[in-house]
This record gives structure tokens, C-alpha cells and sequence, in this order.
């Protein structure tokens, strides 16, 4: 149960279809285990739907229809059998989100004692920036604020950066305002879903520095 | 007796629209294909030009939007969704389909073969929806009422962000108001539909 939710205009983008692949991938996660937020996109996705009706028609081109009709018994293309995917391992019990689904996601590499990363490739959008990050029970995230915008879903365990504790099922939106030292809580390791837009993450110190521009965070 | 321009202009009412998807769906019949063809078609071809795409495309794509909408219409459920809004999201999720496609063809080193455009498709036809449609029939109904409720500046924040070519800081930029005022009316926005959304049902 999410006591922490995507905030309203992240719901519209997704419903227009106009947010960028890294954050509706983010966003889609939250949804898988959020009824009430599914109940809020199907809003706004009537929304969508009734406005088309107030749109300005453009002709369609003549001969459209009956063109329309030829590619109706068209064999649909049977995709080729799938190469087994190879993902890197969970925690017992925990499950990867379908928004991940298509994606290319490395094994776990790591960042130093208690801390691991996997990046992720999304099809058809090499500029998509998002990535995993699995942290044992205790340990923290140097302090950072963030130059764009940062979208974390917490897929396992929790973490407590001061403003609140951000448990599994929960997404946190933070941006250049918010300045926090995410520490994960005792009970259990964390594993976030991260995407980031609009400019880096910016850590306080100098190896925490280094190593989020070694890894492009 | 309608005129021709009365034909024209006559939209039909959402449970008519329904009625043509379940034709579509259970008869596999091709007068109500041609009407919801003739409703729907121009629209998506307008909704793909206002986003962005090049009028060739946008004729090609609302006709693939239509071909989507014959073969998938056993998947429609009037008790869950109106037509409108499940044609809306076909035609939006070809539209990100194309995006993807156009990028990948562009940075891939290798000229992106026929199959490979199908298996393109495929993936997407196939791209699982995050939420399992819970019910929502009373959504579909009062949505008109609702949006027709809401200040016409909340209301303009929402059309814009369906259905123009922008994100929501060009938005700010067109409206001359800060992101944050844009961001603001999208959460009265969206309060006020449902709050007048929930007073419809009791």
C-alpha cells in the first residue's frame, strides 16, 4: 500500500503519452501496485478520449477507407521466438516490474561495500537514463540535490532521508529543492528504481562525485 | 431528414459509439467499422498533426489506428471504458510506438528491415498495461460534465496537455505563466474532475 504518490501532472503526461521513456517506466512501476493511481490515470485517460472528440477533423485522404479495409486480412507478423532473458538475480519473493519488460538490464556492478547498480537500456531511447540501485540494510547514499528531476520507486525494503520513510510501492519526485541523504532502513536491503531527466545528480562530496559521473548519474 | 451537413457534424452520442465497437467486435461488421472509421479516423489524424507528426504519416498512422481498432475490438468493454477513450489509447500508444521507431532507425548503423519493423510493432502490441483497468464505467459518463465544469483556464492546461505538441514547460512559456502555476492548475484540475466525478456517482 503507496502513501506516496506520483504527483498529478506525471499521471497526465503519461495519459497524453508525452512523458519521456525513463520516468514513465518509473511511473508505470508505481502503477502496477497502485490501484488508486491506476483509478486516476483512467481519469485522465477519458479525459484524453473526450477531447478527441472536440478536435478539428482533418480529411482523410480519399480512397483512405477502402485502403483501410485491404490491410484489415493482412497476416498479422508472428514474432520470432524470444531469446531467453537474462536478468540479474532479486531478493527471494520480490518481483521485477512489467514496465521493465523490453528492457536491457545489466548484472549488478559494484559501487562499494553494500552498495550495487545495474543500469538500464531502454529500446528505442538511448537517452533514457534510469537504473537500480541496491543497497544493504543501514547503508547510506551520500547527500546530493538534483539538476533535473528524480524519480525513485522503491521496489523492496525502505529508506528514511529525514523528510519521510519511502517504503516498497512508494515513488518519490524530487528535484533541485529537495537536498537528502537517502539511509536505508534496518529491517532489510532497498532495491530503487531510478530515472533521471533534466540534468544530473549533483553529490555533495568528491567521491560521491566521481563516482555518479563514472556512472552517468 | 438530415442534411448533408447535418450528417457531417453529427457526432454520435458515446453509447452509439459503443454500440459500433461491439458490432465491430462480436459481427465482425463492416458498415459499423466504416461508421466509426468516418467519426474517428480524421480525428486521430488531427490529434497525430497537432503532436507533431507530418501529415503523410499522421494519414498513414489513423489508418494503422483503425486497422488496431478492427483487430483488437474483442479487447473493448463498454462496462470498463467509453469507446472514445479506448480508441484514444490506441491511437496515443501507436504515436509513442512511432517515436521509438523513428529514433531507433535513425541511430541504428543497419537500415531497419521489414521484419524488423513488424517485431517493432509486435513489442508494442504487446507492452503491458500497468494497471489491470479496474472498473469505471460512471468515469466514462460524467467525464464530458466534469471537464465542461472546470474554469476555462483549467480546462485550456489539460487540452493543451493532450493535445498539443508541448511539454508542460512550453506550456507555461505559451501561457505566458510560471511552470509551477501550470503544474498547480493540473492539480485543480484534476481535483476538480474527480470531486465532481465522485458527486455524479452518489
Amino acid at each position: 500500500m503507496s502513501t506516496h504518490h506520483p504527483a498529478d501532472d506525471l499521471l497526465l503526461s503519461l495519459a497524453a503519452g508525452s512523458l519521456d521513456r525513463a520516468s514513465a517506466i518509473v511511473v508505470s512501476a508505481h502503477l502496477e501496485s497502485c490501484t488508486h493511481c491506476c483509478q486516476q490515470l483512467e481519469l485522465l485517460e477519458a479525459v484524453g478520449g473526450e477531447l478527441l472528440a472536440d478536435i478539428e477533423p482533418v480529411d482523410m485522404e480519399i480512397g483512405a477507407f477502402s485502403r483501410t479495409l485491404e490491410r484489415l486480412d493482412q497476416p498479422v507478423s508472428v514474432a520470432v521466438a524470444q531469446v531467453p532473458v537474462v536478468r540479474p538475480d532479486l531478493p527471494a519473493g520480490m518481483h521485477w516490474p512489467r514496465s521493465l519488460d523490453g528492457c536491457d538490464i545489466t548484472p549488478w556492478k559494484r559501487l562499494g561495500p553494500g552498495m550495487r547498480w545495474s543500469r538500464i537500456t531502454v529500446p528505442g531511447d538511448p537517452q533514457a537514463n534510469a537504473f537500480l540501485l541496491r543497497m544493504a540494510a543501514g547503508m547510506e547514499l551520500a547527500a546530493h540535490t538534483h539538476g533535473g528531476r528524480e524519480l525513485t520507486q522503491v521496489l523492496y525494503g525502505a529508506f528514511d532521508d529525514g523528510r519521510d520513510v519511502w517504503r516498497a510501492g512508494d515513488l518519490d519526485d524530487a528535484d533541485g529543492e529537495v537536498h537528502h541523504r537517502p539511509v536505508v532502513t534496518a529491517e532489510s536491503e532497498c532495491i530503487c528504481l531510478v530515472a533521471l531527466t533534466g540534468g544530473r545528480t549533483r553529490f555533495d562530496g568528491f567521491v560521491a562525485r566521481a563516482l555518479g559521473a563514472w556512472m552517468g548519474i | 431528414m438530415l442534411t448533408p451537413t447535418d450528417r457531417r457534424d453529427a457526432v454520435p452520442t458515446p453509447d452509439a459509439l459503443a454500440d459500433l465497437l461491439q458490432a465491430v467486435s462480436e459481427a465482425r461488421d463492416h458498415a459499423a467499422f466504416a461508421a466509426l472509421f468516418r467519426h474517428f479516423a480524421p480525428r486521430i489524424k488531427a490529434y497525430l498533426i497537432r503532436r507533431g507528426v507530418a501529415p503523410g504519416q499522421a494519414e498513414d498512422l489513423a489508418q494503422e489506428a483503425m486497422v488496431n481498432v478492427w483487430r483488437k475490438a474483442a479487447s473493448f468493454d463498454r462496462q470498463r471504458a467509453a469507446a472514445s477513450t479506448w480508441i484514444f489509447t490506441i491511437a496515443r500508444n501507436l504515436r509513442i510506438d512511432q517515436l521509438r521507431h523513428d529514433r531507433d532507425a535513425t541511430s541504428a548503423a543497419m537500415p531497419a528491415d521489414e521484419d524488423a519493423e513488424d517485431i517493432a510493432h509486435d513489442i508494442v502490441d504487446n507492452s503491458p498495461l500497468p494497471c489491470d483497468h479496474a472498473a469505471s464505467a460512471e468515469i466514462g459518463l460524467g467525464v464530458r460534465a466534469a471537464i465542461d465544469s472546470l474554469p476555462p483556464e483549467q480546462a485550456r492546461v489539460l487540452q493543451l496537455s493532450f493535445y498539443e505538441d508541448q511539454p508542460h514547460a512550453a506550456i507555461a512559456e505559451a501561457l505566458a505563466i510560471p511552470l509551477g502555476t501550470v503544474k498547480s492548475r493540473i492539480r485543480l484540475a484534476v481535483g476538480q474532475l474527480r470531486q465532481r466525478l465522485e458527486y455524479l456517482k452518489s
